[in-house]
């Protein structure tokens, strides 16, 4: 790695104020996992990191007016054990059990691994089912972007330079169901080659109304709006695997180490269906 | 440059540090510690695991900086007064290591595991070993090592 200066407020102001909205090579750093790579990678080569460590307030899982808040700093393991989190969105414990390794969720966070917009992570997707947002802070004030619209591109977020995730907030569910599944193709870093989230508003095994998120095979995590509604008003496995069909048809796959377009194609036309039936907990 | 001031297996230690350099680099360069070793340098091979406050982290990925004022823990502070501990002992016993390479890393993980798992069945294990590689395959070996290692533990608290 190249050598850099380690700044390390106390404050989400000073944070904030270190920051500089046209100055791409000055960064936040939480738990560092994923810069880590990009760093020793050379691919990231920063003047400046702005650790957010020492914010005291940031590390926090608590329930306001119904709602799930965590504070963006906290460690991924202690979002696993959380049981107010078990009790208000089960799915995102499930998810976080298969993510990468026990070490590397001691130290990843909430707000990176959202932030950092690897379309390939394991939360995005479920929190986008989940209609979560995030609380941003910057130098004029703060303000809430659905996690839906948070994700530019491939790597690439709406957030200005100078503006930092502080908290992430997961809506009451009221009955909601949800599943994450993923596939990996067996290759040595295990990273997915499809992920599918989704959460359905159900009577039975009949779907009223379905989020369903695809990430990992396309630049950026989203939802399928057409196989959204295709799903809505279907009540078994050939109503699932219709809502599959139109997934694979409306989804714009990417070609990567991970897969050709044609094979994600296929896996989303089978995962989806295998998704809806999870989060049902039908048969 | 900067200095750290942090606990390297229960001794009060400090060193000069350069912002961009991982814990596992100072502890080999600085302290001769040479059991966590970088490996696949992307935090997914286990062998520079290291516990920062008891908690495993992997090495390679987490900057010196980030020591100050923690308390650091490597394979070489397991073993007290020259005993080592149950899991080392049954990891030598079953043979659970051939090059020996990802051992540490292991030997910390399992530590982990019992810890929070004193009575562990198989998906357990594979769930808190599964983010630590070894290339010689000797993962049968491993898994009874721990059983074995579980075993005695519990034996020895009841």
């Amino acid at each position: 790695m190249t050598p850099f200066e380690l700044a390390e407020p106390k404050t989400l102001k000073e944070a904030v104020a270190l920051l500089d909205a046209d100055d791409p090579t000055i960064r936040p750093i939480a738990g560092g996992t994923a810069l880590m790579l990009m760093m020793k990678a050379g691919v990231f080569r920063p003047s400046k990191l702005v650790s957010l460590s020492a914010i005291k307030d940031m590390s926090s899982i608590e329930t306001v007016n119904g709602e799930l808040k965590v504070g963006a700093t906290t460690p991924l393991a202690v979002l696993e054990r959380s049981d107010v989190v078990r009790k208000h969105a089960g799915v995102i414990i499930k998810t976080l059990r298969t993510l990468s390794n026990i070490r590397v969720r001691n130290v990843a966070t909430v707000g990176g691994a959202l932030a950092h917009a690897d379309p390939h992570m394991d939360l995005p997707p479920v929190l986008i089912a989940l209609g979560a947002r995030v609380v941003v802070q910057g130098k004029s004030g703060e303000r809430a972007i659905p996690v839906a619209d948070l994700f530019a591109g491939y790597f690439e977020t709406v957030l200005v330079k100078d503006e930092l995730i502080s908290s992430l907030i997961v809506p009451a569910q009221n009955g909601r169901r949800a599943a994450y599944l993923k596939c990996t193709t067996r290759a040595v870093h295990d990273w997915p080659a499809l992920g599918v989230a989704v959460s359905v508003a159900a009577d039975g095994n009949a779907i009223k109304d379905a989020s369903i998120v695809v990430s990992a095979a396309t630049e950026k995590p989203g939802r399928l709006v057409g196989a959204e509604k295709a799903a809505q008003g279907t009540v078994d496995d050939a109503g699932w695997r219709r809502a599959g069909e139109a997934a694979a048809e409306e989804a714009e796959l990417i070609t990567d180490g991970q897969g050709s377009a044609a094979y994600k194609k296929e896996l989303v036309r089978v995962y989806v269906a295998r998704a809806l039936r999870a989060a049902l907990g039908a048969q | 440059m900067r200095t750290i001031n942090f606990t390297l297996n229960g001794e009060q230690v400090s060193a000069h540090v350069a912002e961009h350099q991982s814990i596992v680099e100072i502890l080999r360069d600085r302290f001769d510690l040479f059991g966590a070793r970088e490996s696949c340098a992307q935090g997914l091979c286990g062998c520079c695991t290291v516990l920062v406050d008891g908690t495993a982290v992997s090495g390679c990925l987490y900057l010196a900086a980030f020591a100050n004022g923690k308390s650091i823990t490597t394979v070489e502070g397991l073993a007290t007064n020259g005993k080592l501990t149950p899991i080392q002992e049954a990891f030598l016993e079953v043979g659970a290591s051939q090059c020996g390479f990802c051992t540490p890393g292991f030997v910390l993980m399992a530590g982990q595991l019992l810890e929070a798992h004193p009575d562990p069945d198989d998906d357990d294990i594979r769930h808190y070993l599964s983010g630590n590689l070894c290339r010689c395959a000797a993962y049968p070996e491993i898994i009874a090592a721990v059983k074995l290692a579980a075993g005695r533990l519990k034996a020895g608290t009841t």
